[in-house]
């Protein structure tokens, strides 16, 4: 038994299950040349893995359909010519000729300048990737096939993996990199899964489908538990589902501070899975739904029909208001089918509004479709990173041109629908009275404006400490925007990490913050704070 | 070898799905399928060599085809490109 003790928290919780080692296997290829009698033994190994992945994909796709166009790749007697003829020709083995081979077509595909082709590049490697596995005899793990309770222990989790977890099986997750406030946090704060980040060296002393315990509450990890620790987790477990039974049952009331004033307890959302988990915590609204993740877990940049569906579901199942954020992409968040093209500086870089107002026809697309749902609900507009009046001007000026589309089209949308922005840019906090008269709500994203207040990268964990939101800068620029807010009678609201977090709520209520929106699993703590605060 | 030229009609091109129609067609004939598009000589059984040439719409193509079923499959091919490729 070993005891490990983290001190971050990326959502709370207890677990006790077998590990699930969550590494890409070394796919790299062995380059020891062939002899010449050698070369039919690579061949028939390189035919061998093909024929097998031919299989695996005939399966998926009876599942999927995006898998019918990889079956088709995976078939292509071009692709077996080419590796055939750097195995044959030039010496090469399986490994090396197929790597050859699968590099130069997700090349070709990488290089046209259609969103839409560069994403058959990206099937290309995938199926590479398979086949190499296949030729390396080694497995590449995959969180959509889950079938039984694990806990998932991975270097780090991107966006491409946490779409794919279910919270079915997956009980805990433990990374080796990660901030509280990186993606893997956001998201499993989200779906209510105990996490620990940041613990360092922890990979090494995992083993695959060893037994864990994990406290998520007090930051600790038990490693090859007794039975004396598994009983003592069992307890963990039960008194922590009490203090939930608490806080479950002040679910009813509306968070009304002991002076009066009613706040509104809103929800951070990526689907309409997460609405109808966070309906069940009584919030009065939903003060974020990330648009970003119908692009990222996807083959194409979606529709304005298919967009639409998704909001218009949204907007149905919430009787209060829908605060859609239009695509927050770029920064740490890539799409599987358009290539980015590589930045010094990122997170300052093209990304958010700066992509949407630069691709128009993408950005009308998201429009339309959010104007069309807004017919079925109270749904509302909010553009990220704004840094200028003009930008904000230019986004809402679209609106106007697509509402004139609709209009002459005869489809219906909410006339009166709300257009607002987030303040996550140190220019947006400086010019916040200007933009309050222009924008019909404020939403302060505090992940994005405490790393550029501070210039403290979130996800480095060398200066982690120093990213603080409580730090009297960041403060002091959350009461100048609710000021600025208010003189101009617009509301302000807040859907970063610190919305949730109980021990910022005294002072955000002091501040005179209006709305705090969160994870869903934040909702129950930050509303016993709300009850139990007044100022008199 | 006979052949004959057709316009590619399809909005996009040959996209991945109206390319793998073709490609799937292609497969059925007994004859070696081409596509001649500007100087480029494309093989129309691999989906591969049709996307990675990036036909675009309205574009002219010359399709050949030779092998003893050639009279066949060249009419079985130009109707497949001239009614959209399921689009």
């Amino acid at each position: 038994m070993e005891q490990i003790y983290v001190d971050k928290t990326a959502s709370r919780g207890i677990a006790a299950a077998p590990v699930y080692l969550y590494r890409e296997p070394d796919l790299s290829p062995d380059r020891e040349p062939v002899s010449e009698d050698q070369a039919a033994a690579e061949l028939e190994k390189f035919n061998g893995a093909r024929e097998k992945v031919q299989k695996e994909l005939e399966h998926l796709a009876q599942e999927n359909e995006i898998f019918t166009a990889h079956l088709e790749i995976a078939s292509d007697f071009v692709l077996k010519e080419g590796v055939e003829a750097k195995i044959s020709g030039e010496k090469k083995n399986a490994q090396l000729a197929l790597w050859e081979t699968i590099e130069e077509f997700a090349a070709i595909f990488a290089s046209m300048d259609d969103a839409y082709m560069k994403e058959r590049g990206a099937d290309v490697k995938d199926i590479g990737k398979r086949m190499m596995a296949e030729l390396k005899g080694v497995k590449r793990p995959d969180l959509g096939s889950l079938k039984t309770e694990v806990i998932v222990a991975a270097r780090d989790l991107y966006p491409s993996d946490t779409v794919k977890l279910k919270s079915e099986f997956v009980k805990g997750i433990i990374t080796e990199e990660g901030g509280v406030t990186s993606h893997v946090s956001i998201i499993a704060k989200s779906m209510n899964i105990p996490t620990l980040v940041g613990v360092r060296g922890i990979l090494d002393k995992l083993t695959d489908g060893g037994t864990v315990c994990m406290d998520a509450e007090n930051g600790v990890i038990v490693i090859e538990p007794d039975e004396a620790d598994l009983a003592e987790y069992g307890e963990k477990k039960k008194a922590y589902e009490k203090e939930r039974a608490y806080l479950e049952s002040l679910r009813s009331m509306p968070a009304v501070t002991k002076d009066g004033k009613r706040i509104f307890l809103c929800a951070n959302v990526g689907n309409a899975e997460d609405i109808r988990h966070a309906l069940a915590m009584n919030i009065d609204g939903v003060g974020l739904f990330r648009s970003e993740l119908l692009y990222m877990d996807n083959t194409h940049f979606p529709t304005e029909e298919e967009q639409y569906q998704v909001y218009k579901e949204a907007a149905e199942l919430i009787p209060q208001e829908l605060t859609i954020r239009t695509l927050d992409i770029g920064g740490d968040k890539e799409l599987p089918y358009f290539e980015f093209e590589k930045e010094e500086n990122p997170f300052l870089g093209w990304r958010a509004i700066r992509i949407s107002l630069d691709m128009k026809e993408m950005f009308k697309e998201q429009l339309r479709a959010i104007l069309r749902a807004s017919a079925y609900g109270h749904v509302r507009i909010m553009f990220p990173m704004i840094i200028s009046p003009e930008e904000l001007r230019a986004a809402k000026e679209l609106v106007e041109e697509c509402k004139r589309e609709l209009d002459v089209e005869k489809i219906s949308y909410d006339k009166n629908i709300e257009t607002g922005m987030m303040i996550e840019t140190p220019a947006s906090v400086l010019l916040a009275e200007e933009f309050a008269k222009e924008a019909d709500f404020f939403s302060i994203g505090t992940n994005d404006l405490t790393q550029y207040l501070l210039a403290v990268d979130r996800g480095n964990k060398k200066i982690a400490e120093k990213y603080d939101y409580f730090h009297p800068a960041v403060i002091k620029a959350i009461g100048k925007v609710i000021d600025a807010g208010h003189k101009e009678n617009i509301k302000v609201g807040m859907c970063g990490e610190m919305a949730g977090d109980k021990k910022a709520v005294p002072v955000l209520l002091e501040l005179g913050l209006d709305k705090f929106s969160m994870s869903a699993g934040s909702i129950d703590y930050v509303r016993e704070q709300i009850l139990g605060t007044g100022f008199f | 070898m006979v052949s004959q030229k057709v316009t590619i009609k399809n909005p996009s091109g040959l996209h991945a799905r109206p390319a793998s129609i073709l490609t799937q067609t292609a497969g059925k004939c007994k004859s070696d399928v081409i596509i001649v598009y500007g100087e480029k000589k494309i093989q129309a059984k691999s989906i591969l060599n049709i996307m990675a040439a990036a036909i675009k719409s309205g574009s002219e193509i010359e399709l050949q085809c030779s092998g003893e079923t050639e009279e066949q499959d060249l009419k079985t091919m130009v109707e497949l490109i001239e009614s959209g490729l399921g689009e």
